[in-house]
């Protein structure tokens, strides 16, 4: 008879959950850029500016899930922190620049 | 591929490069059609193409033919960014041929030799048996050569022309691609330390500088087929360029975490890995920024016509942008960090993984450059879809897709019975793939495969016919 070995790292029931958490960070981190440069570009109205930080919101959930479910280290908990940071920050930096590179042009 | 309306050497070596790159491609289609087969029936073509050589041949194929479109896409916009025609034009020419004959023997020796007394022989004249690049070394010298004349032919031509902010990117970019080569080249006694310096080819190739190719091809494409601002464009370029680079090369941790190296890999490759979708994000979101922002401005003049002048090319490069962003983003990013990664390597989870990846990031954007290539050699100014440009595209699309959902199914049953429930034991390896959900995928996938290359012949009709299709404007 074949022994069955259960490894302790992840539960047998939490992967599917890992690998669909992990797609919906990027999925709704994709959102929270497309609805933040689709308002730029005045293909959305302004008022649906607070849906792109929901999304944003929605993707460190996603990525705390897939995290907790993993059981990370300390410092990759730290690292990831800083990345949800960071790509909060990200579209806002691009713009300003792409604004100024606008500005360069058309004056 | 019709040249008469070429008046640029360059450009008309560069159709030479896409033709023998679309030969190539339907090789890697239809050997990974066997290899398909014979998951599903393991006698097929037993001891004349047995699954190692099958495998090679598609690998190789894959990488070989992705390289000639590459180098093709650059001889095809030279002239269009230096202004100039390109330098030592002729050496690139008579290079083109000595790689084109070197292949075709390489291929001929894998097919008819395929396996060697295992010493040095074998290494020189028959395969060096290193996944991905198993070329023998005599050929990796050619290639070396060959590299050097692109590399030579480039950075005169750039030094010599105007230097946009593109072929700024590429000269930089192509020197660290051919560079990075010479790390695949010499073997150690140590099998982490040579796996270890076979990754600056694998990883540093298709995760740096290969995106940072597919990054300055975007800006030229979206330049020429929309007329978008070239400010606009080099500025998102350097953008990407700096955070492809900037997650990228440490994120060849990722590759290290199981392979003897040092634990802190573990640390540097899983916060490193965790930002490498980022640009694939930009890279999305700029494409459709730059065709929101360019059609909406001719709407404002009042025009009502799309700015697209050629849409097959366009539709590719549109994929390009979406499949990168699910292949390499998506399906990278679900077993990426090194604890579900530990259960995830090695299985068929890397294969969905790869084909998705190489389909989504690069094969869709170097389709689309060979269209831009057809174009220009027709005298087309605006070229539309025909019935079998769009067949190819679907096809194409929805049997990659089809084939990543089937090997993504396998690799989640490989890692709940394979490796956590009975801890990737030699029984547990056979157990994982005796299942029934697994034998399924595996059949699914050779049905997807053979969509794939119905495609692929719709893909070639188009090349041949296209050109004197009476629905384009001229």
């Amino acid at each position: 008879m074949i022994e069955t070995v259960i490894r302790p790292e992840i539960a047998l029931n939490d992967f599917l959950p890992i690998f669909v958490s992990s797609a919906f960070v990027l999925i709704f981190g994709a959102f929270y850029v497309g609805i933040y440069t689709a308002v730029k570009v005045e293909i959305l109205k302004k008022w649906t500016m607070p849906f792109a930080y929901l999304f944003w919101g929605l993707t460190c959930y996603m990525l705390y899930i897939m995290g907790s479910l993993m059981h990370v280290g300390e410092f990759t908990a730290k690292a990831l922190v800083v990345a949800m940071i960071g790509y909060l920050m990200l579209p806002h930096a691009v713009y300003y620049m792409q604004h100024r590179v606008h500005e360069e042009n058309e004056h | 591929m019709a040249n008469n309306h070429l008046t640029s050497e360059s450009k008309q070596l560069a159709t030479w490069y896409f033709t023998f790159a679309a030969i190539l491609f339907g090789a890697q289609l239809l050997f990974g059609l066997v290899a398909a087969i014979q998951y599903v029936m393991p006698g097929f073509l037993f001891e004349i193409i047995d699954f190692s050589i099958a495998r090679i041949l598609h690998i190789n194929a894959l990488v070989v033919w992705m390289v000639f479109a590459m180098f093709g896409s650059v001889y095809w916009l030279l002239p269009d960014e230096t202004g100039i025609e390109t330098v030592g034009i002729k050496i690139g020419k008579l290079l083109f041929w000595i790689f084109a004959a070197a292949i075709v023997v390489v291929v001929l020796v894998y097919l008819l030799v395929q396996v060697g007394p295992a010493d040095e022989t074998t290494i020189w004249f028959i395969t060096e048996g290193r996944e991905y690049i198993e070329a023998p070394r005599w050929a990796d010298f050619g290639i070396v050569v060959v590299a050097l004349g692109f590399v030579g032919n480039l950075f005169l031509t750039g030094m010599k022309g105007k230097q946009t902010g593109i072929v700024t990117v590429l000269m930089a970019d192509m020197i660290a691609f051919s560079g990075l080569y010479l790390a695949g080249m010499f073997f150690t006694d140590n099998i982490s330390v040579d796996q270890y310096w076979w990754w600056w080819v694998i990883h540093l190739w298709v995760e740096a500088t290969w995106e940072v190719f597919v990054g300055a091809i975007a800006a030229y494409g979206l330049i020429t087929m929309l007329g978008a601002h070239r400010k606009t464009v080099e500025m998102w370029l350097w953008i990407e360029v700096s955070m492809l680079f900037g997650s990228g090369i440490l994120g060849m941790g990722h590759h290290y975490f199981w392979i003897g190296t040092p634990e802190y890999w573990w640390e540097i490759g899983a916060l490193f890995s965790a930002l490498e979708p980022l640009p694939l994000v930009a890279m999305f979101i700029h494409v459709l920024y730059d065709w929101g922002k360019t059609q909406g401005e001719q709407n404002a003049q009042g025009k009502d016509v799309s700015v697209i002048n050629n849409k097959p090319a366009f539709t590719w490069f549109v994929l390009n942008a979406f499949g990168n962003f699910l292949g390499a983003g998506i399906w990278g990013f679900f077993h990426t960090l090194p604890q579900v990664n530990l259960y995830t390597h090695g299985t068929q989870f890397t294969s969905a993984h790869g084909h998705l990846a190489f389909f989504g990031a690069y094969a869709t954007i170097l389709i689309g450059m060979m269209y831009m290539g057809i174009q220009g050699s027709n005298g087309i100014k605006v070229m539309k879809n025909t019935k079998a440009s769009i067949w190819a595209v679907s096809l194409i699309t929805s049997g990659v897709v089809g084939m990543t959902v089937s090997l993504t199914i396998a690799g989640y049953v490989q890692v709940l019975v394979s490796r956590a429930q009975m801890g990737a034991t030699w029984a547990a390896y056979f157990d994982g793939q005796s299942g029934m959900w697994f034998t399924q995928a595996m059949d699914w996938r050779l049905f997807m495969g053979a969509v794939t290359f119905a495609g692929f012949l719709f893909l070639i009709k188009d090349f041949l016919s296209t050109g004197k299709d009476a629905q384009h404007e001229h």
